[in-house]
């Protein structure tokens, strides 16, 4: 078994009134890709925000619980030391408009104090490398962010995660408003990114789920159901209830 | 005739009547033929009296021009740069007015500006929720307080505070020199720029936050997700974002600082010199308009007055159009140069880094930024400084809002301190004003009130709400519904310069205006109200056009497809839907005319007396307020505080109205 990366405890969020999550208790095991899946509404992003502390920037939101990363509480650390451990890709992709494709690679790297230049053309290289990005804006890599095209820009956002190196990268259902070919890039990806930083991905899509991850975990209604490799959970989970998600009989 | 049409829709399937079971609902070719016909009168409607409006904006150019012409032919450019107003040899010249409202502008936006932004950005990014919709109410608020009030509170509280400390502390800070000087009466230059400083501060601090709001949150996380702080994700995230809305609100600020008459005609000192030093006295553009207007000699007097107020327009559309020009540009311009492109080509030639690599694995010792141990050890270091920035940036903030509330604060203290105790009376609203007296033994001062003020108030705002409510509305509608064309975008420009433009420059063209048809009615109840109604309109058209046009598209396409025509769309679907948005555009623009001065100033004169018909002069609660704030009479200033008490609560009754009609149906903002 690997090592555990990230583990939540107990954990509760709401918002507002409304309870988001019910005493999840998880473990994000380390170097592997976790899916987070279920039905729209179930708590998976939600989730997915408290890992870096993003749920709390939500107006009347709150949580309860425990979340560890290496065994050390998230709770009482600086949130932005957080958040550079533990980066993260939305949904829709998020770069900064008015910010060239070189400068917001180096936006997070800028705001850890990286000034050279070398430095920071080496960061911004190995970055886009990385996210497999580099070979298509070498040319222009002075063009806006914004002028890329949908999947390209979330290439460019899971490159600046990576600039600055996190040990855990979130990805809220980063294949959702793109095209197939663009997914696929993005799945291919995340498989090659495994090695480097432990990924955890929120997918509404089931054959994603079995494509890129390890593990997944399943979500109802705000509370996780079953959680066991991908394999086990698609082909014998223990839950009817993940047996019935999975072979699409809701959801 | 029209023959009795079945229904025109049914529920599809149905049968309708006189049809097979199971047939599409039929029509009468003659209803269709009805439908037409009324959907081409309403089209036909709606640009006719958007039509009707550039006729009037058309007019607005030529009384103006026309009225001036006398003087521009005479003194020639001349007059940009002459000091003299000498009314014995007839001679003038817009010199000094010129220098001081631009000194008196340029100083304002200096002071306002970084106080704004910081309202704007505490409001948007950093307010706990429980502050966050007081403050920003108060601020709405205090922008939409009356010139006339701010005026009074700044001849009451501000120039006393003036001359005892503010100047001669600054004076002496100076050495007396150039361009500070010497202490003065209070009545100056830098008392006038505080007063500009103070009302233009809500505008802009307003728009920017609209703008730093309309970016969507998802840009803050996204930088929040990289580990900035709050102040680094607004920086990152929101501000560059913004900065075009917040180019528009600072020019828009400017635009009001440059037209803003009232306030500054009472602080100002009214001296035509050009200002030596920041605590000499002065005048501006407007200020020496509403000073000189009413008594200008007709012949060329009036025309060089006139003339002020078409230079004083020039410079205000020009704003309004470099504005928009910045826009355009801002939004046009690309990030970056090229140099990024070839000193990366060198580092990747340097470090060897294979390309080609793409989501293959990386050599885990190429030079990068190092590995994580050496991450936390720089994060450490920086820690310490990135978070005292963040806290700075929470303190600045912070007083940027105590400074931008403490003078409406101030302002309604003051209000209700002298005013309190008039506006609970009955009687205050009834009675007419009262003789001027003071209090002393034996002397038992008469109350009074300001009913004929009131009155005359209501009677203009429901002329001008006659005029500019059905104009507004149907030239909102062509604008939103057909106008989606050439013309349609130009008259639109034009309705938001208009907006911009003084309401002193509408007075002096509604005076003129009703000089050239009726003689007798240029000073009275009809012109005031028709003044008001011009003041309102561009407010209104543009109000419903935005609200109109914020109708989603898939509505109106829903109810296309179930066979409305379109007429009919517009009429139920798309006012129907954006009501409560039109009636707050409406409310807003009424509550800017209930409190304008210049334009019943200058139009409607003043009267004492209950309403004596739609062609004679008529009294106002503003030009009440201003015909008496430096009354030597207790009881008639007490009198102006209450009516400025009044104004005041009309305003917080709008504009909590406003926001309740707005919030009650939908709040996007509660949208998770």
């Amino acid at each position: 078994m690997p090592q555990v990366k990230m583990e939540t405890k107990g954990l509760n969020a709401w918002y507002g009134r409304r309870q988001a999550l019910f005493d999840v208790s998880l473990d994000v095991p380390d170097g592997e890709v976790t899916a987070i899946i279920g039905p729209s509404g179930c708590g998976k992003t939600t989730f997915l925000r408290c890992l870096n502390r993003m749920h709390e920037e939500t107006p009347g939101a709150r949580t309860e619980g425990t979340i560890l990363l290496d065994g050390e509480n998230l709770g009482r650390q600086n949130v932005v030391q957080v958040r550079c451990r533990v980066g993260m890709v939305f949904q829709k992709p998020t770069p900064f408009p008015h910010m060239s494709i070189y400068d917001n690679v180096a936006a997070g790297l800028r705001l850890l104090g990286v000034r050279g230049r070398g430095e920071l053309d080496r960061g911004v290289v190995e970055a886009l490398q990385l996210a497999g990005l580099w070979d298509e804006v070498e040319e222009n890599i002075d063009a806006a962010g914004t002028s890329l095209s949908g999947g390209q820009q979330q290439r460019l956002c899971i490159a600046r995660a990576l600039a600055v190196r996190p040990e855990v990268l979130l990805m809220d259902e980063p294949c959702s408003s793109l095209d197939p070919i663009a997914t696929d890039k993005i799945e291919k990806l995340v498989q090659g990114l495994k090695r480097r930083v432990t990924i955890v991905i929120v997918t509404h899509n089931l054959a994603q789920a079995t494509r890129v991850s390890d593990a997944t975990a399943f979500f109802y209604l705000g509370k996780l159901v079953e959680v066991g490799s991908t394999h086990q959970m698609f082909e014998s989970p223990r839950e009817k209830l993940t047996e019935n998600y999975v072979t699409g009989r809701f959801g | 005739m029209v023959p009795p049409s079945p229904p025109a829709r049914s529920a599809a399937g149905a049968p309708a009547p006189g049809g097979e079971e199971g047939a599409a609902p039929s029509v009468r070719p003659s209803r269709w033929a009805v439908l037409t016909w009324l959907g081409r009168v309403f089209h036909g409607l709606t640009l006719a009296v958007t039509i009707g409006v550039v006729g009037l904006v058309a007019a607005f150019a030529y009384f103006l021009f026309a009225g001036a012409w006398q003087s521009i032919a005479y003194f020639g450019l001349g007059f940009l740069t002459s000091d003299t107003w000498d009314g014995v040899h007839n001679i003038y010249g817009a010199g000094p007015a010129i220098a001081g409202t631009l000194i008196t502008s340029a100083l304002a936006l200096v002071i306002a500006v970084p106080i704004a932004l910081g309202v704007a950005i505490f409001l948007s990014e950093l307010a706990p929720a429980f502050l966050r919709r007081p403050l920003i109410y108060v601020v709405d608020l205090s922008a939409a307080v009356p010139s006339v009030v701010y005026g009074f509170w700044a001849y009451i509280v501000l120039v006393p505070l003036m001359r005892m400390s503010i100047e001669p502390a600054l004076s002496s800070f100076a050495g007396g020199h150039s361009p500070i000087g010497q202490p003065g009466t209070g009545y100056d230059i830098f008392t006038a720029t505080i007063v500009l400083a103070v009302m233009i501060i809500p505008t802009i601090a307003a728009i920017s936050r609209e703008a730093l709001r309309a970016v969507p949150r998802i840009q803050r996380e996204a930088a929040l997700g990289l580990g900035a702080t709050r102040w680094e994700s607004t920086r990152l995230g929101v501000l560059r974002s913004a900065r075009s809305g917040i180019a528009a609100a600072v020019i828009l600020g400017l635009g009001r600082a440059l037209g803003e008459t009232i306030a500054v005609t009472m602080v100002i000192g009214n001296i035509y010199i050009l200002p030596g030093t920041l605590f000499s006295a002065g005048s501006t553009l407007a200020s020496w308009i509403v000073d000189n207007f009413t008594e200008a000699t007709p012949g060329i007097q009036r025309s060089a007055v006139i003339e002020l107020a078409v230079i004083l327009l020039a410079i205000t559309v020009a704003v309004n159009v470099i504005a928009r020009l910045l826009l355009r540009r801002m939004a046009e311009r690309e990030a970056g140069g090229s140099s990024t492109r070839r000193r990366l080509r060198t580092t990747h030639a340097h470090t060897g880094l294979a390309s080609g690599t793409g989501t293959g694995p990386v050599d885990p010792a190429a030079p990068g930024v190092g590995n994580r141990e050496a991450v936390a050890s720089r994060f450490a270091a920086r820690l310490r400084t990135r978070q005292a920035v963040q806290w700075t940036f929470v303190v600045v903030a912070s007083l940027c809002v105590v400074a931008a509330i403490a003078p409406f604060a101030s302002v309604l203290y003051t209000a209700a301190q002298y005013g309190g105790s008039e506006v609970i009376r009955p009687s205050f609203y009834t009675a007419v004003a009262p003789l001027g007296c003071n209090p002393a033994p034996g002397v038992t001062c008469q109350a009074g009130g300001i009913g004929p003020y009131l009155q005359g108030s209501l009677i203009m705002l429901g002329l001008a709400a006659l005029i500019s409510v059905p104009v507004g509305l149907l030239g909102g509608i062509y604008l939103s519904e057909y106008g989606r064309n050439r013309f349609g975008r130009a008259v639109s420009f034009l309705a938001d310069v208009m907006t911009g433009v003084p309401t002193v420059i509408l007075a002096v063209f509604v005076f003129a205006l009703f000089l050239y048809f009726d003689h007798f009615a240029a000073l009275s109840a009809i012109s005031g109200g028709f003044a008001l109604g011009v003041l309102m309109l561009p407010i209104t058209i543009r109000s419903s056009e935005e609200a109109f046009r914020s109708v989603s598209p898939a509505l109106r396409e829903s109810a296309l497809a179930l066979g409305f025509p379109k007429h009919r769309v517009t009429v139920r679907i798309v006012l129907g839907s954006s009501r409560s948005a039109v009636v707050t555009g409406l409310l807003l623009a009424a509550s800017r005319a209930a409190g304008d001065t210049a334009t019943v100033l200058l139009c409607a004169g003043g009267s004492t007396l209950w309403f004596q018909g739609l062609n004679t002069p008529t009294g106002s609660i503003p030009v009440f307020i201003y015909d008496n704030f430096g009354s030597n009479y207790a009881n008639l200033q007490a009198a102006a505080w209450g009516a400025a008490l009044v104004l005041l609560a009309i305003m917080l009754a709008i504009g909590l109205g406003a926001r309740l009609a707005v919030r009650s149906k939908y709040d996007p903002t509660q949208a998770v």
